[in-house]
């Protein structure tokens, strides 16, 4: 907590002359610096070593029910004040949001996780509107936020949250984004899919389950690989492949019930873009092109998302 | 897509499991058995197909999934809120991913809460994500009666095969 006084009313608290408090400050002995309004502000405990140097009581204490022997106590955690350097913040989408989000808190009450580990869609606001870009990055909010924006639906200045939130994580070193998020997208730019499943164990699997989709209630069932011309061309999740295989045979089934011509490419048919998530767009868009390069390839009509 | 490639759109249609699985409805190339699913089912709007689409793309998918799944059962029961104003399972963004799991399973309180008060035992979700989180982790946590179904196993499920050779 910061303490503004003036000098005249300081000098006249310690008996002293203007000069003597000009001449402390000036020194260094007095830690205190210019604010606004001919006044000087300097750290409430500053000004309490000052009160207890020259042995008197301060003559306010910050909260009248706290003794000042607690307060004492709550000093040590105090947060340093924030200094205004007037930086451009990278990270702030629109200067004007410092008017427009009157930290209303409707966002913060729409928000399933607000208050977890001091998360607050107001603040995070806040801070890159003040510029504090490198604690919003260092922190871990935007990624235990889902991105879901229910805060971003339920602000009435409509403030753009979400792509506030993701342009945060897209400013994360990428080796220090948690989880598999970024190792997915890096995987998926080298092999071609999230998980890294080789090309011929991809084929294989896909060419396995649909003998037994054959089998169990789609007779003369072929999973169509690489089919020039097919109508719809079906993007997976590499999950499905790598750990939920016999999920792929229900959209399987379907198309078959429905006589669709469909096909699934043997490379690059990874159709979940972790670009999105890790805020990256570079890697996003060359997923993207992939797909359109595979639509031309196979000459497909119709493109069909995994979700 | 919409961004870097718009050229594109001239040359293919591009569907989401929504437009491509009513299509089939709609034009009577599949046919549905309803009595497959007779308990009360719900169904669970994910945020990129809903709010998020709407306000990406203008275009959100709240009735699509809806009627699909009353095609497959009578006894449809809302989550309340829902649509626009619908609760993320709380595993999207990556979340689900992500390790922060106490985080992801207290943030999915109020979806479990919503699910109970909805007396559905079967969930759809047309999301891998929140299929995931809400069959894998909210169930065991919250410890629901419940069946979670992809939307289009849900459909492959309800399906009558024609008799093809």
């Amino acid at each position: 907590m910061m303490y503004e006084f003036k000098v005249s009313d300081l000098a006249e608290e310690f008996g002293v002359h203007r000069n003597t408090i000009r001449n402390w400050i000036n020194a260094g002995t007095l830690p205190a610096k210019e604010g606004p309004g001919r006044k000087y502000l300097m750290k409430f405990q500053d000004y309490q070593k000052l009160c207890e140097k020259f042995g008197r009581e301060p003559h306010i204490s910050p909260a009248n029910n706290v003794s000042a022997k607690a307060l004492g106590a709550l000093e040590v955690s105090d947060v340093a004040p924030l200094e205004i350097t007037g930086k451009k913040s990278e990270i702030a989408i629109d200067p004007s949001w410092a008017d427009a989000c009157l930290t209303c808190g409707t966002c913060a009450s729409a928000c399933p996780i607000s208050g977890v580990d001091g998360l607050d869609p107001r603040k995070i606001v806040r801070m890159a509107a003040l510029g504090m870009d490198e604690e919003l990055v260092a922190s871990n909010w935007p990624w235990k936020c889902t991105m879901c924006a229910k805060c971003e639906e339920s602000c009435p200045a409509n403030i753009q949250i979400i792509a506030l939130m993701r342009k945060i994580r897209g400013k994360r070193a990428r080796a220090k984004v948690p989880g598999p998020i970024h190792k997915g997208v890096a995987m998926c730019l080298e092999r071609g899919n999230n998980l890294g499943i080789p090309k011929e164990d991809f084929v294989f699997l896909c060419e396995d389950l649909g003998q037994e989709l054959a089998e169990d209630c789609c007779p003369g069932f072929k999973t169509p690989i690489d089919v020039h011309g097919a109508r719809v061309l079906v993007t997976v999740n590499s999950k499905e492949p790598f750990g939920e295989p016999d999920d792929m045979k229900w959209w399987w089934k379907i198309f078959y019930a429905a006589g669709e011509s469909f096909t699934i490419s043997s490379e690059n048919w990874e159709g979940v873009n972790w670009g999105l998530f890790s805020g990256d767009d570079e890697a996003m868009k060359t997923v993207v092109g992939r797909i359109v390069d595979n639509m031309r390839r196979l000459n497909c009509k119709v493109l069909l998302l995994p979700e | 897509m919409n961004k870097w490639y718009p050229e594109v759109f001239n040359e293919f249609k591009v569907v989401s499991v929504f437009d491509l699985l009513l299509e089939y409805i709609q034009e009577g190339r599949i046919q549905l058995d309803k009595s497959v699913h007779t308990m009360p089912v719900s169904y669970h709007d994910p945020c990129n197909y809903g709010r998020k689409s709407l306000k990406a793309f203008g275009k959100a998918y709240f009735e699509e999934g809806r009627a699909i799944t009353k095609a497959c059962c009578d006894d449809f029961r809302e989550l309340n809120p829902n649509r626009n104003g619908a609760y993320c399972c709380g595993a999207g963004g990556g979340a689900w991913a992500m390790p922060f799991s106490e985080e992801r399973v207290y943030y999915g309180r109020i979806k479990a809460r919503q699910i109970v008060e909805s007396g559905a035992h079967l969930l759809i979700a047309p999301c891998h994500n929140c299929r995931d989180q809400i069959m894998k982790s909210l169930i065991k946590e919250y410890d629901l009666n419940l069946e979670v179904k992809y939307i289009w196993e849900l459909v492959a499920d309800s399906l009558i095969m024609p008799n093809k050779q």
